[in-house]
């Protein structure tokens, strides 16, 4: 499915945030994303999962240049997108489109829907009015609104999952070879979430798209990822293929964070209150020395605190960055196969009780 | 009839749950509406006989003298409100009095709309420099007094009723900048501003296209409002000898002129004035009015 | 309490038997009326709750799960028109007066709600906001009301309490508010705790946290427990007992286990086939059925799923099928259900 070749690629990008105090003062610098290097294949999704306040979103709008980001390269099609500006990024921008979390405020409330799709078009002069009229028609058939019914609708007289996929019409009105999904379908109804991810799949593989897909939801991620990165406060914790990260997590955050999941089965039964993560996210403000995730890890050391762990190749196509990765035997518990998680998990101290109440 | 019920369900309830308490929100809504349709049928009256009544019939005229009929009381033949110690007809001073008030409150609130509006909108959108410089600025006009500030442009002018609306401007300029600022402030992060930037859309297209009409109903009720207060501003310009120079009928000049004759002929003032407060009422409370219907804050 | 009439025998049919519930719901209707027409959205629905118990009532939004937690707090707005039944301990609490149900909130009934940030005052402090809603409801000073609310905190496993007694909601992260908000919902010790949506707006690793404390809690204190979401997944994971809602009525219930082992009603089947699970191959298109929930300005003749529905036949257009019980603690709405696994 994916070509190998290499269509986006992301080197130590770090964006910063400067906060100030009420009166104007500078009260600290939050770095949302601390580096983070990845890379997109062509026909390739690469889901992105974090916690809120892990830095997911702000990755993507440093992508796309929404704002730039403070340092670092993000190559798309071989150019540097954090070199160009004006019209030289508008037009390196045309291959890279996103689709936003929330359906109702990504559309202009005062827009009808044809003009909402033909917006892009416009702006890139694409065609006369008549053209440009077959193709948002067009545009529209292709995610499943009928152009004579929706078209000239506004975003409020249309349900949360037509208004995402007015804003899919939109992204692909310009033919980009990858877009953004930035929480797509998070926002809707367990049904109209499927529907949506069900045309994310269509879309890709009829028009060979790339997806840079962001989402909590790690069942939502699988479903729909060749590869998953794993972040955490602004880094990269592991990446690797979808299957064998999820069968064999490495990073015991990634662990934890399969083991939050409730399964819609209740034969999985109830997992062990012990093995469910304790504490709370530190502040970005003041990120813990090292290794980021130490202050909630069970198996944080001295070396932890001392030394940033670097994302590094543990087995093929496998990364992570941690000094003391996961063996693949305590993993089993993530899937959902196993015969039982509590006796799967069963040496309980492997996690803190007490909530260390960071933040 | 495609309203999603479903929509409608989760957020209705959960909005009144907290403002539930009070009168039905039928009545409520009822109420709501007359405080829109009230004030604005009385300010279309008043507008058709401004404007187009003294077109379609013979009125006297207002700055025409009739030496043998002066100080008549009201509800005299051929002069509804009486006239005045020069003779004066009030009737028809009242109504072209009103046509001053009115070209001067929509001109002074069509320019701070769109000079503002547009000041307000670039700096929002620009931030940095352009902010705040622009910004700085326009604080420095609100700094004024502002009835100091309009005075010492409005004596530097001259009077006339065209320094009168710029003197005017140079509240109102200000005033609609900090609204529109505040409002493009709101809107400027939202993602629909954001995806049409990525969409390659170009700035003014963005500042004229998205953000004005959905800045407009914020901007068209505080032109309301802030009309009604040019209107009042407007009389004591006249007033004071600021403003339109006499013998040109305006509400504020025939306050002016009636002063002397307040103890014996008080209508002079009193029904200018009741013109003048009735006017700024009605527009202040369809502003109201409208703010409530349209939700801005 | 114990006198309660015996109105197990009256009542529709999904009645527990035995002496009465803890809360009984029966028959319960909501109706908003509106200029441009009514919104019918609950449709009779009818189900009991046992102290210990932990039950989830699943439904899309719109499905009237929201509604019919806030009928059972009796925070609906004016517009509503409500009939039915709602007894607590046998007593009816539809058509009391504002009065005495400020009493039955908080002390009988009390609710979590799904957004932390708006339920909060962010201008008072946590403690105090705790403290204010144990003085509203219980005869205790303001030392007493201190110490209980401090009591409060460390009960949801807050750490630090005495600190963060003076601390406002926007220092607190979005899981540890909506601990305060818990905890002000256990303020008043309440019979039945009902959280609509409490977890929704958490992180995952979050989400897990609050529903183990929410179990916790429950096991310590007795408290029933009503879950309102839209996450089955949750519902397994958490529930004894599932109610499934679909466009204001009840189209199954059943104790979760055996729901999952066998799914009778095919829109429970359809909500569960849509989730992306854990255990599925990548890129594999969900099974999915189309259109959208009904209009719920209009009582349709049939099933109200009919449209959707992939095992549609004849009758379930022409007449809607009642909620019965059909299998030992089963009950579904539904003239062509599934029967795998039948028998178990």
């Amino acid at each position: 499915m994916t070509s190998g070749e290499v269509l986006l690629e992301v080197h130590d990008l770090v964006q910063e945030f400067v906060l100030r105090d009420f009166g104007g003062t500078k009260g600290g610098v939050l770095q949302a994303v601390a580096g983070v290097s990845l890379e997109l294949h062509v026909g390739e999704t690469l889901g992105i999962v974090g916690e809120t306040g892990s830095g997911k979103s702000t990755l993507a709008r440093s992508v796309i240049q929404a704002p730039p980001p403070k340092r670092g390269q993000v190559i798309f099609q071989g150019q540097d997108l954090v070199k160009l500006s004006g019209r030289a990024l508008k037009s390196a921008r045309r291959n890279l489109q996103m689709v936003f979390q929330d359906p109702f405020t990504s559309l202009d409330p005062r827009w009808t829907v044809t003009r909402l799709v033909e917006e892009p078009l416009v702006a890139y002069a694409e065609g006369d009015r008549q053209e440009r009229r077959t193709r948002v028609s067009e545009l529209l058939d292709l995610v499943g609104l009928d152009p004579e019914r929706h078209g000239g609708r506004h975003p409020h007289e249309l349900s949360g999952g037509q208004c995402q996929r007015v804003a899919v019409a939109r992204a692909l009105a310009l033919n980009p070879k990858l877009i953004l999904c930035d929480e797509p379908v998070s926002s809707l109804d367990v049904l109209v979430q499927a529907q949506v991810l069900n045309l994310f799949e269509k879309l890709r593989e009829e028009l060979g798209l790339s997806y840079l897909f962001i989402a909590h939801d790690l069942a939502l991620v699988r479903q729909v990822s060749d590869r998953v990165a794993v972040m955490y406060l602004g880094k990269l914790c592991e990446v690797g293929p979808v299957q064998s990260l999820f069968a064999e997590p490495l990073h015991p955050y990634t662990f934890a964070l399969l083991n939050s999941i409730p399964s819609p089965d209740p034969t999985v039964g109830r997992r062990d209150t012990a093995s469910v993560i304790s504490g709370e996210l530190p502040s970005p403000l003041d990120p813990p020395s090292g290794c980021r995730f130490r202050t909630r890890c069970p198996r944080a050391e001295g070396r932890c605190a001392a030394e940033v762990p670097e994302l590094r190749e543990l087995t093929n196509g496998r990364f992570v960055a941690c000094h003391f990765p996961l063996p693949a035997r305590e993993a089993v518990a993530a899937d959902g196969k196993a015969p039982d998680p509590v006796v799967a998990v069963a040496p309980a101290p492997l996690w803190p009780a007490e909530p260390n109440g960071a933040g | 009839m495609s309203v999603p019920a479903a929509d409608l369900l989760t957020t209705a309830p959960a909005q009144d749950v907290l403002g539930g308490v009070g009168a039905g929100p039928r009545v409520r809504s009822r109420l709501r509406n007359l405080e829109i349709i009230v004030p604005g049928a009385l300010l279309v009256v008043l507008l058709f006989f401004c404007f187009i009544w003294p077109l379609l019939y013979h009125i006297p005229s207002p700055t025409v003298a009739d030496l043998f009929e002066v100080n008549r009381p009201l509800w005299s033949p051929g002069h509804i409100l009486g006239t005045d110690a020069v003779g004066y007809d009030v009737m028809s001073r009242i109504l072209y009095g009103g046509r001053v008030s009115f070209e001067v409150a929509a001109a002074v609130q069509a320019i701070g709309l769109v000079v503002g509006g547009l000041f307000g909108m670039i700096a929002a959108y620009r931030g940095g420099w352009t902010e705040a410089v622009l910004m700085r600025i326009l604080d420095v006009f609100i700094a004024f007094p502002s009835l100091v500030l309009v005075l010492a442009i409005a004596d530097s002018l001259g009077p006339s009723e065209t320094h009168v609306i710029w003197a005017l401007s140079a509240f109102s300029i200000p005033a609609f900048a900090r609204v529109a600022r505040a409002a493009t402030l709101r809107l400027r992060d939202q993602p629909f501003i954001v995806a049409a930037r990525l969409s390659g859309t170009r700035t003014w297209r963005i500042l004229l296209q998205h953000l004005a009409p959905n800045l407009a109903p914020q901007l068209l009720t505080f032109s309301l409002l802030g009309a009604s207060l040019t209107i009042i501003l407007e009389g004591a310009l006249d007033f004071l000898g600021y403003g339109v120079p006499p013998p040109t009928a305006t509400w504020g000049n025939m306050i002016a002129t009636g002063q002397s004759f307040i103890s014996v002929y008080p209508q002079y003032v009193l029904v200018p004035s009741v013109f003048l407060v009735a006017t700024s009422i009605c527009l202040n409370m369809m502003g109201d009015g409208l703010r409530a219907r349209w939700g801005v804050r | 309490m114990a006198s309660a009439t015996a109105a197990g025998d009256a009542a529709p049919p999904d009645v527990r038997l035995g002496p009465s519930p803890l809360l009984e719901v029966s028959d319960l209707r909501v109706t908003f009326h509106s200029r441009a027409g009514n919104v019918y959205a609950v449709q009779g629905i009818s189900f009991s709750i046992e102290p210990g118990q932990t039950l989830a009532i699943i439904g899309e939004s719109g499905s009237g799960k929201t509604v019919s937690a806030q009928a059972m707090m009796a925070i609906l707005p004016r517009t509503a028109h409500v009939t039915g039944s709602i007894r607590f301990n046998g007593e009816e609490m539809v058509g009391r007066s504002e009065r005495e149900l400020r009493d039955y909130r908080g002390r009988c009934v009390a609710m979590v709600f799904q957004n932390p940030e708006r339920s909060l005052n962010p201008t008072m402090r946590v403690g105090s906001q705790i403290a204010e809603a144990i003085t509203t409801h219980l005869p205790l000073d303001r030392k007493q009301a201190h110490e209980r609310a401090i009591e409060l905190l460390r009960m949801v496993r807050i750490p630090a309490p005495e600190r963060r007694f003076y601390e406002y909601p926007h220092q607190l992260s979005g899981g540890m508010r909506q601990r305060v908000v818990i905890a002000i919902a256990l303020a008043c010790g309440p019979a039945v705790l009902i959280a609509d949506e409490a977890t929704t707006a958490l992180d995952v690793t979050t989400q897990a946290q609050i529903m183990d404390l929410l179990l916790d809690l429950q096991e310590e204190t007795g408290t029933a427990l009503l879950m309102i979401s839209h996450d089955l997944g949750l519902a397994a994971s958490y529930a004894e007992d599932v109610i499934v809602m679909y466009a204001g009525k009840v189209v199954e219930r059943a104790p979760t286990k055996e729901l999952f082992a066998g799914v009778r009603m095919p829109y429970t089947q359809a909500l569960l086939d849509a989730i992306p699970r854990i255990d599925t191959q990548p890129h594999v298109l969900l099974p999915v059925i189309g259109g959208r929930p009904p209009d719920l300005s209009v009582i349709p003749a049939g099933c109200p799923f009919a449209p959707r529905c992939p095992e549609v036949q004849q009758d379930c257009r022409d007449q809607a099928p009642p909620l019965k019980q059909h299998e030992p603690e089963r009950w579904w709405a539904c003239w062509h259900p599934y029967r795998k696994g039948a028998g178990q």
